[in-house]
């Protein structure tokens, strides 16, 4: 038993690529060349290597926002906003507020913005829980909708592209643009390094301690002296910032410009890495890894085989459904691999 | 109990009923009902929102499509006077009393055509006069040809309503027998597997000390209105365990959370050692008042958590062994931690062991053990015992009056009435949020009817 709940994660991912096969098998595709060009395009040789690390990236940062926050019994659904305002600000610092500065002073300004931009959104959604009391499964589901109109908003205005032509906006200056050896960007290895750092401050600080108390009690949490409220701004927060950063890493890494539908979901897929790895930082390493694998090897199976790649999308469901029921079926749910949405009686009567 | 109304499936033995063996590899809840298996738990299983008549619709849903209140009604009232078990049967189930919604409950069995009924720990949360209203009621169920299994570790009322009694010890069984023959003592050896000496308590301390903990006009919301507190006082000196006898829903909850500081009251002040202190968890933690839950799995621990990280959960903003400069000393804390696990028996001695994996005694002793740890001057306890076997509960009680012996100042809240009488130097009522004296020469009978909010007789 102990073993199955180790291997769990193991387990779904093996299961949703099965149910995937199936499915596909059963409208007819061709199964075998179907995975052979989807591990190609995703590992095999360095380029289908290199392409597997850029989607990891934005989805590693995503799937720690989305974890670090379900961890405080947050449920984040908002990544993919935050993404988009971390790419907004970024964007705007980079082509209109500074565009002539140095790349030593420009790409941390751009980093800044981006971290900046989606912890002010998470805040957002922390600020209206924590003082009305306003659930966040809406209040960071609607705010996807306002960023990624904001965001469109932007494109067809004030940061459109000043030729005009496209609602895009213009590319980023040459210094705002992330250190890279040929397409690998540091935002790569940056995302890797959250995962580090993520890991410590759950584990290994008091902070991170009292972020767990709170997801697993907040009543019981509330009795030794912490306030649930408060840890839901720093979770959401943080969160938000994580995701951001997700959004200007690929402006500033990957697209050089801003436009509409900049992110295929990622933030969104985030919750799935996140629970795949049941909400352990150094998990979302390999969970991101996978499902960064899959998109990355689900377009070589369009081209090669002839495969839709959406494919890869029950790949997502499916893995987020069997991850959700191996929780509850080996009661890890008490445990905290999924955070219990333990009601907290007091928080009406705290602001009462 | 559990394995009995279905809902845990036995993994071995045989279930008979009138004679008959049952299908346990197809034992669930509805078949439990089916053969006639009716329970009444300890916490209370109905709708809140529904009224009586409506919880006990339930089972006629099930035989048909349509709904007719006023037969249903007839039918519960008929019930009802039959067993002598009153209750206001077209209130939300919600507004009744405990002691009512109890015998909702027992009426709910009946009315599925329970022949063996489940009681467990009925008496709880009653009064005493609540509960001799019950006995007569579980008499004529068993004279009606009902078998009744009436669960509790109070001798006097198996020896008051049993025929036979068995005894159950770490999920074995230890005896059975008549209740003619069983005394006492043989009893409480077979509940402890040992002998259970009184408990020791040395004489009350001196009235003229200064109290160590005061509370003044304190009011606060409450979760209903007969629980809004209003305008509470108490003061316990040191070396003395104050009792605060009273049923469930009177403001004993309020009044932890406000000792506790997650409840802000609208009015009062709060002095520890003469010094004014703030009403917030952080600030009483600072003036030393340690608080005791019996509310364990929700407001003293947190489950998922290791037992390490719950004995330094408490500390983490002041504790500089565990917590310094943003970093957390997982070794230093497990050290402490397992030393502290030993002292205190708590089993597994296992510092890395998830607390929901500990039954509650030992949950329990974990939580006695940090909250006593650097002998606070103060104590909040809270129900303390609620839900623990019998040598659990005597050991919180060991500690109590230890804590008592060296200058402790104890607030001891409890519904449970025993429980005060046994510990408490003095001891009021609360009652509807308010503090009632208790006549030095009352005896129970005149206590519970304090309890109640009448009058003593």
């Amino acid at each position: 038993m102990r073993l199955l709940v180790r291997l769990q994660p193991v387990l779904a991912a093996l299961g949703a690529l099965a149910v995937a096969a199936g499915v596909l098998v059963a409208f007819g595709y061709p199964a075998q060349p179907a995975l052979r060009a989807l591990v190609a395009g995703s590992l095999g040789g360095a380029d289908a290597w290199v392409a597997t690390l850029l989607k990891t990236g934005p989805l590693l940062l995503a799937g720690l926002a989305v974890a670090l926050s379900f961890r405080c019994g947050v449920w984040n659904i908002g990544a993919e906003g935050q993404l988009y305002a971390g790419a907004l600000a970024a964007t705007w610092v980079a082509t209109r507020a500074l565009p002539g500065a140095p790349a030593l002073l420009l790409v941390p300004l751009v980093v800044v913005a981006a971290a900046g931009g989606g912890l002010v959104f998470g805040a957002l959604a922390g600020g209206l829980r924590a003082a009305r009391g306003v659930n966040e499964v809406i209040s960071t589901l609607m705010l996807n909708f306002v960023a990624i109109q904001l965001v469109a908003l932007a494109v067809h205005g004030p940061l459109q592209e000043l030729a005009g032509a496209y609602p895009q906006s213009d590319a980023l200056p040459a210094a705002a643009r992330l250190p890279a050896w040929g397409r690998l960007h540091a935002g790569v290895a940056a995302a890797f390094a959250a995962a580090l750092a993520c890991q410590w401050l759950v584990f290994r600080t008091p902070t991170g301690f009292r972020l767990r108390a709170v997801g697993l009690s907040p009543r019981a949490a509330r009795f030794a002296g912490i306030s649930p409220e408060r840890y839901g701004v720093l979770a959401l927060a943080l969160a938000g910032g994580l995701a951001g950063l997700a959004g200007g890493f690929e402006v500033a890494g990957v697209t050089g410009r801003l436009y509409e539908g900049l992110s295929p979901g990622h933030g969104y897929t985030a919750i799935a890495v996140a629970l795949l790895a049941r909400l352990h930082p150094l998990g979302v390493i390999p969970a991101a890894l996978f499902f960064g694998a899959l998109e990355a090897g689900a377009g070589a199976m369009q081209r090669q085989a002839g495969v839709p790649s959406v494919a890869t999308e029950i790949v997502k469901g499916v893995v987020v459904l069997l991850s959700v029921g191996f929780a509850v079926a080996t009661g890890a749910a008490a445990s905290g691999a999924v955070p219990g949405a333990e009601d907290d009686p007091d928080a009406a009567t705290e602001t009462a | 109990m559990n394995v009995l109304v279905g809902l845990v499936r036995p993994d071995g033995g045989r279930l008979e009923l009138n004679g008959v063996p049952l299908d346990l590899a197809r034992w669930s809840p509805a078949a439990a009902l089916h053969a006639g298996v009716g329970m009444v738990h300890q916490h209370s299983s109905l709708v809140p929102a529904l009224t009586a008549v409506e919880n006990l619709s339930f089972g006629a849903l099930e035989r048909g499509w349509r709904y007719r209140p006023s037969r249903e009604r007839k039918r519960v009232v008929a019930l009802a006077e039959r067993f002598g078990l009153e209750a206001p049967l077209d209130v939300a189930v919600d507004d009744l009393s405990v002691g009512q919604r109890q015998r909702v409950e027992i009426l709910r069995a009946e009315a599925r055509g329970a022949r063996v009924l489940v009681l467990d720990e009925p008496t709880a949360a009653l009064t005493p006069t609540e509960t001799r209203t019950l006995f007569p009621a579980i008499r004529r169920l068993a004279a009606d040809g009902r078998g009744v299994v009436f669960i509790s570790h109070k001798l006097d009322e198996i020896r008051d309503l049993a025929d036979r009694v068995t005894v159950l010890r770490r999920g074995r069984t230890v005896g059975t027998l008549a209740v003619a023959e069983a005394d006492a003592a043989l009893l409480g050896r077979w509940m402890l597997g040992r002998d259970l000496p009184a408990l020791a308590r040395e004489a009350a301390p001196a009235a003229a000390a200064e109290p160590l903990l005061e509370i003044r006009a304190l009011s606060a919301p409450g979760l209903r209105e007969a629980s809004r507190l209003r305008e509470v006082a108490l003061e316990v000196r040191p070396g003395e365990i104050l009792g605060v006898a009273g049923i469930d829903g009177n403001g004993q909850r309020e009044l932890e959370e406000v000792l506790a500081g997650v409840r802000a009251p609208s009015a009062g002040e709060l002095r520890v050692g003469g010094r004014p202190v703030a009403f917030g968890a952080r600030a009483l933690r600072t003036a030393r008042v340690a608080h005791l839950s019996g509310e364990r799995e929700t407001a003293g621990l947190v489950p998922g958590m290791s037992a390490c990280e719950n004995w330094i959960l408490k500390g983490s903003y002041d504790d500089r062994r565990f917590f310094r400069r943003g970093r957390l000393d997982r070794s230093a804390a497990r050290r402490v931690v397992e030393a502290a696990l030993h002292e205190f028996d708590v089993r597994p001695a296992d510092p890395d062991a998830d607390i929901a994996t500990l039954s509650g005694g030992n949950a329990q002793k974990l939580a006695v053990g940090r909250e006593l740890e650097g002998e606070p001057p103060v104590l909040v306890a809270v129900n303390p015992t609620r839900g623990l076997d019998v040598g659990s509960a005597r050991f919180v009680h060991e500690r109590l009056l230890a804590r008592r012996a060296a200058g402790g100042a104890i607030l001891l809240v409890s519904t449970e009435l025993d429980e005060v009488l046994a510990l408490a130097d003095r001891t009021v009522a609360l009652v509807r949020g308010r503090v009632v004296a208790i006549p030095e020469a009352a005896d129970r009978a005149q206590i519970g009817a304090i309890l109640l909010g009448r009058e003593a007789a």
